[in-house]
């Protein structure tokens, strides 16, 4: 996979700090979460990425892209997790975009990836279903060719950004519930499609989709022929993990820096509390928790860059760490807060909402260390049965 | 002592079937209503159902009998409090019946007694506690309220806050500085101030729920009688750490908690994985077996602290700091429980839907947003009453002398 060089790298960071210290403070954060469009993010602001070229930081050369790999996506993710960003980047150049590059025909790349490099088109993932849990190949939504295209009926559960997505790239299955799983292009402003839109625990919005008698157009099948998309499913959800994971190692590295700048200044009996020994080792417990998560994480995306064998369990392994890590970290951070941390008024409360996002979006830690249990136990027997 | 002496009452049993009819017959049905979906009640509401409660003495059930109480055993209690839970009734409000209430029949005139405790058993009154200040959280007894003497009355002048429910308060009980010279803990007062005394001012707080549950209280030249100051002018802190044993115990709220597990196991029934219900999930499983047994052993603990305060008047210090570190603990475990379940849906937190009158689609367990408003809410358990830190340091010096 191509990435970029270390220089390169660093450019990209200084320009999202540069950009997002400057300019997304969170009184403005505040402004766009709750301003009265109830978009719950900035139309202004996601056009100044695209100008700024992270929407296109991993999208290909031809399609308006820089080229880069995953590692350069997780650092737009960690930055968007440091400023706790509102903007669809989860959903649009994460998630989609994947599922256009590595699903779609050359065609549908050629028309529909500029534009998601260009800031002009917002998009979310509908994939897991009531029922699913976190189980990735769960799919009963069901897709039927008519004359013009498909006919797709199902249930898509909870996915953010979709209130606000120009497409849904939705999961069926052909023919019936036994049928290949396919990914198509939905507009959400169809027919048939039907969004209870909602805040997620950090106050982002998204929105459950009801698909009935949802009609698209032919070409909106990502790819040609018969190719079953659980597989592509499989690795665009990985994408999605190690991306939350990213952005919640940029959310602990801000969230402990301010607990260490509030506990220097909060006096309590006589003296600042950062000098009491128990509260030190605790900042330490959360600089450590989210160092572990940052390494673990930068381990996985360099070895889905490098598409190293075992990348896959480096991605799980990396969801179990940071997900623990973030509990921890956004925990404390409010438990030394004391009761300042309980305000709405204050980020840190909002960090440790983004945080438990961040944990559970995906799988949690548990989920994924059941994964990692099951495969190991799998490759065990047929390591036994040869 | 490893073993403590335990009354057996065969009568538990039907006291229990006495609870159960009574919240099925007597719950106010909006009460009931609004319980089954999750949603917040308004004080009225709370008001309806408390005063029930009242009408049999059972909000003060544990209280000795002549000062009104039932002279509950420990094990009635918690009965009491695990047939509320279990009902589905709404919580417990302690700030009379825990806090002010003991402190006045413990260090009160006869003119306060005759005055308060009726207020309080029949939920009549309505207390908030006027103990944290801007500058005095984990260090209570640095508070810089002052109450200055003059004739007949003192003048009140300061701020208290993360007071809860002063909005809907009738009386606060504050720790006052009656003497700024001297040592910091020698010069503290303990005032009963009437909230419609002028010169008050309530603000709210929106805490990370969304909801208004916190409040700043200022007191502007408020003048407080004399008759109002509990037992003597700058022994306040000693009646302040008689009453935050017994608010350490109260932290601890059996009814809740066993709500709270009942809502989990409900949520593992209605929340799939693959199509099979989480309930079946031997992790979860698990994880609900270890959360049952942190329950009966902070039940154990509590019933300690219920028979120390029958046999001394108080719960221990030590003791009820131990109650308060683990029951806080185990609240903040089964509610990310819940949120473990919950983040299967997407970790919606569709807020609006704990209001009355809301009509939105709910996604998700019907249960989804009071499980979510309740995990937000008590990551304040480990801070309120004492911080865990606090504790530690009190078990430390008290219990080990470090």
């Amino acid at each position: 996979m191509p990435s970029f060089s270390a220089e390169e790298r660093q450019l990209l960071d200084d320009s999202l700090q540069g950009f997002l210290s400057e300019n997304y403070s969170f009184e403005r954060w505040k402004k766009l979460a709750r301003g009265p469009e109830m978009e719950g993010f900035g139309r202004a602001e996601w056009a100044r990425y695209a100008e700024l070229g992270w929407l296109g930081v991993a999208l290909p050369e031809a399609a308006g892209g820089a080229g880069g790999g995953m590692t350069e996506l997780g650092i737009v993710m960690a930055a968007a997790g440091r400023h706790m960003v509102l903007e669809p980047l989860l959903g649009t150049i994460v998630l989609a975009a994947g599922a256009i590059e590595h699903a779609g025909t050359t065609a549908q790349r050629d028309r529909m990836l500029p534009q998601i490099a260009a800031g002009k088109h917002l998009m979310a993932f509908c994939h897991a279903e009531p029922g699913a849990g976190y189980a990735r190949d769960y799919v009963r939504a069901v897709a039927r060719a008519d004359a013009s295209g498909f006919v797709i009926d199902g249930e898509k559960t909870f996915a953010l950004g979709a209130h606000a997505a120009d497409t849904l790239v939705a999961s069926a299955r052909m023919g019936s519930d036994k049928g290949q799983v396919c990914l198509f292009l939905v507009p959400r402003t169809a027919s048939g499609v039907r969004l209870n839109v909602a805040p997620a625990l950090d106050g982002r919005l998204g929105a459950t989709v009801s698909l009935t008698g949802a009609k698209v157009v032919a070409d909106a099948k990502l790819g040609d022929g018969h190719v079953d998309m659980l597989g592509t499913i499989d690795r665009l959800i990985d994408r999605g993990a190690i991306a939350v994971c990213a952005e919640a190692c940029g959310a602990m590295a801000a969230v402990t820096q301010a607990t260490v700048e509030y506990l220097k200044t909060r006096q309590q009996f006589g003296q600042p509390l950062s000098k009491f020994q128990v509260l030190q080792h605790r900042l330490v417990d959360m600089s450590v928790s989210g160092e572990e998560a940052r390494a673990i994480v930068h381990a996985a995306l360099q070895a889905l860059d490098d598409n190293a064998p075992g990348a896959q369990q480096a991605v799980w392994a990396a969801k179990v760490q940071t997900a623990r890590s973030a509990r921890f970290v956004g925990g404390q951070a409010i438990q030394l807060h004391g009761g300042m941390g309980m305000t709405d008024e204050l980020a840190i409360g909002h960090y440790y909402k983004r945080l438990t996002l961040c944990e559970t979006l995906f799988g949690d830690g548990e989920w994924y260390l059941k994964q990692i249990g099951a495969a190991a136990a799998t490759s065990a027997i047929a390591a036994s049965a040869t | 002592m490893f073993i403590r002496a335990v009354q057996h009452n065969a009568e538990l049993d039907a006291f229990r079937a006495e609870v159960r009819e009574f919240c099925k017959s007597e719950m106010p049905a909006e009460v009931r209503a609004k319980q089954a979906r999750g949603q917040h009640l308004e004080r009225h509401e709370y008001d309806a159902w408390l005063k029930r409660l009242g009408s049999r003495g059972w909000l003060t059930g544990k209280w000795p009998k002549e000062h009104g109480g039932l002279g509950w055993q420990p094990e009635q209690f918690l009965a009491f409090q695990e047939e509320l839970g279990r009902a589905g009734a709404p919580p417990l409000i302690s700030f009379g019946p825990t806090m002010a209430g003991p402190v006045i029949y413990t260090f009160g005139t006869p003119e306060q007694k005759k005055k308060y405790l009726h207020g309080i058993i029949r939920n009549e009154t309505w207390w908030c506690q006027g103990y944290s200040e801007p500058g005095a959280g984990s260090d209570l007894a640095g508070l810089k309220t002052r109450a200055v003497r003059d004739g007949t009355h003192y003048v009140v002048n300061g701020q208290k806050i993360w007071t809860s429910m002063a909005h809907w308060a009738d009386m606060i009980f504050a720790l006052v500085r009656t003497n700024p010279d001297a040592k910091k803990q020698e010069g503290i007062s303990f005032l009963l101030i009437d909230m419609k005394s002028p010169g008050i001012t309530v603000r709210p707080i929106i805490g990370i729920t969304l909801g208004h549950h916190l409040n700043e209280v200022f007191f502007e030249n408020v003048r407080v009688p004399v008759e109002n100051l509990i037992g003597e002018e700058n022994k306040g802190w000693t009646y302040a750490k008689f009453l935050l044993a017994n608010e350490r115990v109260g932290n601890v709220d059996i009814a809740k908690l066993e709500s709270y597990l009942g809502q989990i196991r409900r949520l593992l029934e209605e929340t799939k994985e693959s199509g099979r219900a989480l309930a079946e999930d031997p992790l979860f499983q698990r994880r609900l077996a270890e959360l049952e047994v942190g329950f009966a052993t902070v039940k154990a603990l509590m019933a300690d602290q219920l028979a120390a305060a029958r046999t001394n008047g108080a719960p221990s210090l030590m003791g009820a700091a131990a109650l308060k570190l683990r029951g806080t603990e185990l609240v903040q475990a089964i509610l990310q429980t819940g949120l473990d379940v919950l983040g299967r849906h997407g970790m919606v937190f569709q807020s609006d839907a704990l209001h009355a009158g809301w009509n939105g689609e709910l996604i998700g367990p019907e249960e989804s947003a009071d499980v979510i408003y309740e995990h937000l809410y008590r990551r304040a358990a480990t801070i309120y009453g004492g911080s865990s830190e606090v504790q530690k340091n009190i078990i430390a010096k008290g219990a080990l002398g470090l």
